[in-house]
């Protein structure tokens, strides 16, 4: 045990001493810290599309500044006069300044001019034409004036059978009156944070797992394997560097991840709330992700330790490692289709298999009805599958061991390991 | 303690490496190892490292089944490599500490090496910055760190110049005296001459000569003589030798200036003497007892058949 130990000291000392992973790590967790600060210094609604307390709080209180705002302008050919007041528009439409137009040519020049940003064509209280050059995704124009529209054609109704139009509002627009209960999870709730973990345990399998079998190639190529495998056992030097990377994606996804969480635990206000559905994250959410994210980690980190020791050229661990690489992102995308059906039967083969464990028992623990024991078997098979895989890994590490050259196919070395028994 | 390699035999796929091979060596005592190039010394190195398994035959030490991991060995691979971007000192520590060396012991055992093959001042650089005869040194020093009861040294001298092989001489000289088991391979006879009691030659797989240097030297050269004359070229002399005397002597090989012959059986010296010495044309120059180098039992038992 001391030995490993030493291994894994060494091993993280290596990841430690890494500039570019020294300063990555800080730079992110301070770069996603400090984005959930800025709503309390600058207006990021603009750049988000979210609405942020500070947005609000100064459309409404700088009143008289509002003007040195940018202005829309919106044309409108109303004949039959409905729009008489002006005042009516310019309150439903925020920042608009409206231009009233003789005729539907002149309306439709003027978009076209891009005199102005677009144009209705009011025929009747039922019926109008909305004139725009290019339809951005977020025009809300036509559902506005929808509104508007609707509001004079009630009054219209109203005044032409002599009804009392605010009885008939009150009585027709009562409202339904509804009090949401969700009992057990809300998935739409758990769904982007689900999403956002699931790429990120996926990005750090591949990143970590292939920088695992590259330190594995590269003792092979830098010829130091012969004096380790001779002075220690393989298992101490591969479950060493296996641990230490794992301990290394812990210290970086703990930093970064908790940078942000933080940042936005103190923040969320400033915020609006907005981000909830991403960065409110519940406590046994994230213990799942952690529980099975290292599981996960750990599994393919030794097969790729393994993987690293088939080739003697860190340019061939592409090579070796493809089906592996495969298999992430078969379950990657397997898990991401399924992600609204968290209780289908993929997802829940997926959550028991060692392979795809990681990302789909995390889902259904997110956003699907599982019970405790289905997560305790799949935590029980994974960590069998965990010790087998670093089992397997050290011996085909130590199988590896002095054989150079072109990469050795993956059956080839169980065959001889078996020989070798 | 002493070691024993009992017939070792070694295939990879259908090839034979190793025939059988089988030697010993105690300590306070160097084993040379010797053989050409693919002859099957880095194979019975590697076996006796158990970084290979041989398909048969014992190792065994002080009588019992030897285990590599369990006794404090420094072992020189022939594919030399530590870690070109780390600190020395941090992978010698590291090295040591594998092989169950405390922390502190470990840093002071570093420090003592690399201080003794006179690169202590590197000892915080990175081992890529070094000049190639300096990493051999360092990776001499790592071999040595654990303070080893055995060492194996594979090729030690390749790559170093004549004042570093003199230091590394003298290390092996102090490693001798302090009573370890010194066992390396070289196909540098000079160097394995100078401080080896028992050399190995492999051949083909095969040990084709084992046992004590001196001994063998004498035995070697028993019965052969060196013997040349004066104002006679090699060639003339040999081809005198063989035209006159065939009926007591034969020739066996040539120095640079001289004949080696031996005598056939029953032949005395005295009778060679008296004989050459009747020959009018020839002046004796050289009439002595053949002293062999390794170098020339080397090439004798190994470059026979190729």
């Amino acid at each position: 045990m001391k030995r490993f130990w030493t291994v894994f000291e060494f091993e993280l000392l290596s990841y430690i001493k890494n500039k570019s992973f020294v300063i990555t790590t800080i730079l992110m967790a301070v770069l996603l810290g400090g984005i959930t600060f800025l709503p309390r210094f600058f207006d990021m609604s603009g750049m988000l599309g979210i609405e942020t307390t500070n947005s609000q709080e100064e459309s409404t209180d700088d009143g008289e500044e509002d003007k040195e705002k940018d202005v829309t302008s919106l044309g409108i050919v109303d004949k039959n006069g409905y729009f008489a007041d002006k005042a009516i528009l310019e309150q439903a439409f925020q920042d608009t300044e409206f231009i009233f137009m003789e005729s539907d040519t002149e309306l439709k020049q003027s978009v076209e001019e891009e005199k102005i940003a677009a144009g209705f064509y009011v025929v009747d209280d039922m019926n109008y034409q909305y004139f725009v050059l290019n339809r951005d995704m977020a025009d809300s124009n036509q559902m506005i004036f929808n509104e508007l529209l609707s509001v004079i054609h009630k009054q219209i109704y109203c005044q032409e059978h002599d009804i009392d139009y605010e009885t008939f509002v009150a009585d027709y627009e009562a409202p339904v009156q509804c009090e949401e209960k969700v009992l057990g999870k809300d998935a739409a709730d758990n769904f982007w944070y689900c999403y956002a973990l699931v790429i990120i345990i996926f990005m750090v399998i591949i990143m970590y797992g292939v920088m695992i079998a590259t330190s594995v190639t590269t003792e092979k190529s830098n010829r130091s394997i012969e004096v380790l495998v001779t002075s220690v056992d393989s298992k101490y030097l591969l479950f060493g560097k296996v641990f230490a990377g794992a301990a290394a994606v812990i210290v970086q996804l703990t930093l970064i991840l908790g940078a942000a969480l933080a940042g936005y635990g103190i923040n969320h206000e400033v915020w609006g709330n907005n981000l909830d559905i991403l960065l409110d994250i519940p406590a046994n959410v994230l213990v799942a992700f952690a529980v099975f994210g290292i599981g996960g980690f750990l599994f393919y980190a030794f097969l790729y330790g393994a993987m690293g020791a088939l080739v003697s050229k860190t340019e061939d661990i592409n090579k070796s490692s493809g089906t592996l690489q495969m298999v992430i992102m078969l379950v990657y995308f397997a898990v991401l289709f399924q992600l609204e059906n968290p209780d289908g039967i993929i997802m829940k083969v997926c959550s028991y298999l060692p392979f795809s464990s990681y990302s789909a028992m995390f889902v259904r623990i997110g956003m699907g009805k599982v019970a405790f024991w289905e997560v305790c078997i799949s935590v029980v098979i994974l960590v069998i599958s965990i010790l087998f895989a670093g089992w397997l890994a050290a011996k085909i590490y130590r199988m590896g061991t002095l054989r150079y050259g072109n990469p050795i196919k993956l059956g080839k070395a169980l065959k001889e390991m078996k020989q070798s028994e | 303690m002493k070691l024993e390699v009992k017939n070792i035999t070694k295939s990879f796929g259908e090839k034979e490496i190793l025939k059988g091979i089988s030697f010993s060596v105690e300590s306070g005592k160097a084993l040379g190892l010797l053989g050409r190039n693919g002859a099957g010394k880095t194979t019975t190195i590697r076996i006796l490292m158990d970084v290979f398994h041989g398909n048969s035959g014992e190792i065994l030490l002080d009588g019992e089944k030897f285990n590599p991991r369990k006794v404090q060995i420094g072992y020189l691979p022939e594919e030399r490599g530590l870690y070109p971007k780390r600190e020395i000192l941090e992978q010698m520590i590291y090295l040591a500490r594998l092989r169950g060396i405390g922390r502190n012991q470990a840093v002071e055992n570093s420090r003592k090496w690399l201080k003794r093959l006179q690169v202590l001042e590197y000892e915080k650089k990175l081992l890529e910055t070094l000049s190639k005869g300096n990493q051999q040194k360092v990776q001499l020093a790592s071999t040595l760190v654990c303070d080893p009861e055995i060492v194996i040294l594979d090729e030690p001298f390749s790559g170093l110049d004549p004042v570093n092989s003199q230091i590394l001489q003298e290390v092996v000289q102090e490693l001798i005296s302090d009573g370890k088991i010194v066992i390396f391979s070289s196909h540098q006879m000079s160097y394995v001459e100078e401080f080896c009691e028992d050399v190995v030659i492999i051949n083909h797989g095969e040990v084709v000569l084992n046992g004590n240097l001196s001994e063998i030297k004498r035995e070697y050269g028993k019965n052969q003589l060196v013997i040349s004359g004066v104002g006679v070229t090699q060639a003339d002399m040999e081809a005198l030798l063989r035209r006159r005397l065939p009926e007591l002597l034969e020739i066996t090989g040539k120095t640079k200036e001289e004949v080696i012959v031996r005598l056939l059986e029953g032949v005395t010296r005295k009778q060679l003497f008296q004989k050459l010495a009747k020959m009018e044309e020839l002046e004796i120059e050289h009439f002595e007892t053949y002293k062999p180098s390794l170098n020339d039992i080397f090439v004798a038992k190994v470059g026979e058949e190729s």
